[in-house]
């Protein structure tokens, strides 16, 4: 990233990871119109690899690139996760052993580069929100909201719904490099809880964003109702500015009337199509939810201090909420793992899928459900499984074939025959 | 259930050799030698195997889109009923390429004449056992005395003979709840055979009372009773034979050994016939040898194949178990029809696919193993794309940027930023080793190793240039700082 803070990001994040290389790793996603790198930083015991079973988290900031907060708190995070795992803090090195972290500090830095050049101390409240082409990153998301809420009607598909996703995005031409990075970035990797970073008010949003009826203020509630206010509670909590009932708006005229205990549905609050925070949920099987840090967004530099103190367990607590619900393994009789293998279960009307070591973590508040794997040309299983707040569950499946239920028929057949001969021993 | 599958399977299975045997064995008002090149046409063994296996595929796809169609059918159990669909449909998918001739003509066939007992004896001739060079005392064999196969009024009659040997009723409970474990019958059923078997028990006490003034059962029939009731058999159903048994019951008699003895001598005779049956086998003029006894079996040349690629020693015994199997099947949905548990077209359709199953499974053994689908796709291979886009971009942007830098006026604050960085990750580096120091002590194990570490960052500073993420000088500061620990 050139220019002089993106050089400070980057020499931020170098540092991080020459202090802890064995838990690090750098990498790019992609460039910026303007040929900044998206840069993230991993962390995680085995930098660089996806341990089977463990599950994925990211943290995405400054997509507007005047929002800061974000943007700083994630190089704060970055080091303080690094700090603290060599210090011995136990809750943080089972975190990184058992979670692969990924911070992206900004995904818009031409946006961000824009925002910072204004001179003097009070930015603009719109300069550098959008990329270097003018796109608002945050409206520049395949709208799955829409398909979702016609297949909540006729029926249709509840889960990753951009059909031949790859070639959708390459050839979608109204696609920012920014969105079309990340949109590879979450195919790439199994996502499994996400949150994205924003400033200009304090409050956890989860989905969905976009309301049903069109109207600009209605609550949108997904099949994972329960699960998502969960999570953003569990953000929120932490946050004592975030989850305090008697802190005013942020601004006179604000309607926060949607804010509760900290939290917000995004229709509720207000209906925004095309974000990444519902596409997210649409298109894969990761779990967004979109934080709001700051009255201001872009506060003065002695500011951010507060605002990391305001915001550090939320931060790490936020990252442990992966560790919930059920998850596990989705495999052949022979043991071999069934990737894409549908993981459903009863009553939500959202599954998850199997990554690549069939390998699968569905989040889910404490309960009794009912969970079942099936896959084309396999017999479907399903288990019941009493859900604790945490940790996550361990479920395995092991799918028979109908080609092995044949043979299993075939042999049970003889079985039967001797049986019978050896009864009436004619 | 896996044995609900087995049981419907079995049953459906036999009733494709029933009908194909009656096309030959079963005088019908309308057979024809059309019918029967229709018929023949459809199974013969001429097609050859690739056609066969083919079609099984198609009919496997076929499969899908029939079973959408698939109304429930009328059947006890719900996962019986769906896998009666699915081989229905299957069937369906197979009939779709018949002509439909051959439906109508098999139903007029396969009317079940149970008056007639002789027909089901010649039906039974066509696959007989013997002519296979099966061992006669072969415990597996199901068989009648005089060699030929077993009918289902056989069976009925075989068990009460053992129950009225044995004196033991517990033969019957364990055969029949084998078999409603299995599946194979149901309820009803159980109570249809209880029934039919009190029936021929009691004729047997009858018949040997009469003969050897013998009278009554045994206590047994007392707890048989009990136990039937305890079955929840149907009571209504129950009352003759009870009320016969009561009479004869005040009647007890020994002759227990006059029993025992005509067990025995029943046994010898069984053990003196091996060679009447042979020769009744070719007296009835099967022409065949006992080899090509499996001539018969033609309609199914899948099965066919299937047995004759177990002709080495070890095989003799599967292949034995294997046509006795057939045979039983065969004998057992013949009663399943007869108690009207299926209709025949049902029977018929199973049957006709009994040979396409039997040819998937054989391509399967022959070791076209099913391969699975390739779903690893998006996660592998768009990491090896993106690698490679990006070092591409990495070093594009590297040019673009050694092209701005030229320009740019921050050159200057670049410069003046080195010390300042370099002390940062000089920093940096320094508590990376502090604590690799530290954790290795711990951990009890050997100091880190200086070199090993420097050499791994070095690769790791050259990989993050070339991927744009961190600029030569960077790097270079790295690299000079690591060499001078």
């Amino acid at each position: 990233a050139s220019g002089k803070r993106g050089r400070e990001l980057r020499k931020a994040l170098v540092s991080v990871w020459l202090q802890c290389p064995t838990i690090t790793r750098i990498y790019t996603i992609g460039e910026s119109f303007e040929g900044r790198e998206l840069l993230v930083l991993e962390m995680s015991d085995n930098p660089g690899t996806h341990e089977p079973g463990e599950p994925e988290f990211k943290y995405i900031a400054n997509m507007h690139g005047n929002e800061a907060v974000g943007r700083e708190l994630l190089i704060y995070l970055a080091q303080y996760l690094c700090n603290q795992y060599q210090q011995g803090n136990e809750t943080i090195i089972d975190l990184i052993h058992n979670t692969r972290i990924h911070l992206m500090p900004s995904m818009n830095p031409d946006g961000f580069e824009k925002a910072a050049s204004q001179p003097g101390e009070i930015k603009d409240w719109f300069v550098g929100r959008s990329n270097a082409q003018g796109v608002d990153l945050n409206r520049n998301f395949p709208d799955l909201d829409r398909i979702i809420y016609i297949n909540e009607r006729e029926g249709g598909a509840n889960n990753h719904l951009l059909q031949n996703m790859k070639k959708a995005v390459d050839e979608n031409t109204k696609l920012a490099p920014e969105t079309k990075s990340v949109i590879h970035w979450i195919m790439d990797i199994p996502f499994v809880l996400s949150a994205n970073l924003h400033g200009g008010d304090v409050v956890a949003n989860y989905p969905y964003d976009e309301t049903r009826t069109g109207s600009t203020h209605e609550y949108s509630a997904s099949p994972d109702d329960v699960m998502f206010k969960s999570l953003a509670r569990a953000y929120s909590m932490y946050n004592p500015v975030m989850s305090d009932p008697q802190r005013p708006p942020c601004r006179k005229n604000d309607d926060d009337s949607s804010f509760k205990d900290g939290i917000t549905n995004g229709g509720a609050w207000y209906s925004v199509p095309g974000g990444m925070q519902d596409f997210n949920y649409l298109s894969s099987n990761c779990f967004e939810i979109t934080l709001e840090l700051s009255c201001d967004k872009f506060p003065n530099e002695d500011t951010l201090k507060n605002y990391w103190d305001q915001n550090r367990n939320s931060l790490v607590n936020y990252i442990e909420q992966v560790h919930r619900g059920v998850k596990g393994f989705v495999r052949d009789l022979q043991g071999n793992p069934i990737s894409n293998a549908t993981v459903s279960v009863e009553g939500i009307d959202h599954d998850m899928t199997t990554a690549k070591d069939g390998d699968y973590w569905r989040l889910l508040a404490p309960g009794n459900y009912k969970v079942a794997a099936s896959a084309p040309g396999y017999l479907t299983v399903i288990k019941k499984v009493a859900v604790p707040y945490s940790p996550a569950t361990r479920v395995d499946f092991e799918l028979e074939s109908l080609m092995e239920r044949k043979e299993e028929e075939r042999e049970e057949l003889m079985d039967w025959w001797k049986m019978m001969s050896e009864t009436l021993n004619f | 259930m896996a044995s609900k599958h087995v049981g419907v399977f079995v049953l459906f299975q036999l009733l494709v050799l029933n009908v194909v045997s009656q096309t030959s064995a079963f005088p019908t008002p309308t057979a024809s030698t059309d019918d029967k090149t229709v018929y023949n046409r459809q199974l013969t063994e001429e097609r050859p195997l690739q056609e066969q296996i083919a079609e099984a595929d198609s009919v496997k796809a076929a499969l899908q889109s029939a079973e959408s169609k698939r109304s429930a059918a009328s059947k006890d159990a719900g996962s019986e009923q769906d896998d009666f669909t699915m081989l229905k449909s299957l069937a369906d998918g197979q009939k779709s390429k018949e002509t439909t001739e051959v439906p109508v003509k098999k139903e007029d066939q396969y009317v079940p004449d149970e008056s007639d007992s002789t027909k089901s004896r010649r039906l039974a001739e066509d696959y007989d056992s013997t002519k296979n060079g099966m061992e006669y005392d072969d415990p597996e064999s199901f068989r009648q005395v005089d060699g030929t196969p077993l009918t289902a009024e056989d069976i009925v009659q075989k068990i009460a003979n053992k129950i009225y040997e044995e004196d033991d009723r517990g033969v019957f409970d364990r055969i029949v709840s084998k078999l409603l474990k299995l599946g194979l019958i149901t309820d009803n059923q159980a109570d249809t055979l209880e029934y039919q078997v009190a029936e021929a028990l009691q004729d047997l006490i009858t018949k040997n009372a009469k003969n050897n003034e013998i009278e009554g059962a045994e206590s047994n029939d007392q707890e048989t009773r009990g136990e039937q009731d305890d079955q929840g058999s149907d009571t209504d159903a129950w009352e003759p034979p009870r009320r016969r048994y009561n009479e004869d019951e005040d009647e007890e008699e020994e002759d227990e050994d006059e029993v025992e003895d005509e067990v025995d001598r029943d046994a010898e005779e069984e053990g003196d016939t091996p060679d009447n049956t042979w020769d009744k086998g070719t007296e009835e003029g099967n022409e065949v040898s006992p080899e090509d006894g499996l001539q018969d079996l033609q309609y199914f040349p899948n099965f066919y194949r299937l047995l004759k690629s177990l002709d080495s020693e070890q095989d003799t015994q599967e292949r034995e178990t294997l046509i006795t199997i057939m045979k039983t099947l065969i004998d057992f949905v013949k009663m399943m029809v007869k108690y009207g548990t299926i209709t025949p077209e049902e029977g018929v359709s199973y049957l006709e696919n009994l040979d396409a199953m039997i040819a998937m499974q054989t391509k399967n053994k022959l070791g076209k193993s099913l391969v699975l689908p390739d779903f690893a796709g998006p996660n592998g291979k768009n990491l090896d794309e993106d690698d490679n886009t990006k070092a591409e971009a990495a070093k594009m942007q590297k040019e673009y940027e050694n092209l701005k830098d030229s320009t740019k006026e921050d050159q200057p604050s670049t410069e003046t930023n080195q010390p300042g960085k370099s002390e940062t990750y000089l920093e940096a580096i320094r508590k990376n080793i502090e604590w690799l120091k530290k954790h290795n002590k711990d951990e009890g194990k050997d100091d880190y190793d200086l070199s090993k570490l420097k050499d791994f960052m070095d690769q790791q500073v050259d990989s993050y240039i070339e991927k744009g993420i961190i600029a030569k000088d960077e790097g270079d500061t790295i690299k000079r700082i690591y060499s001078s620990l």
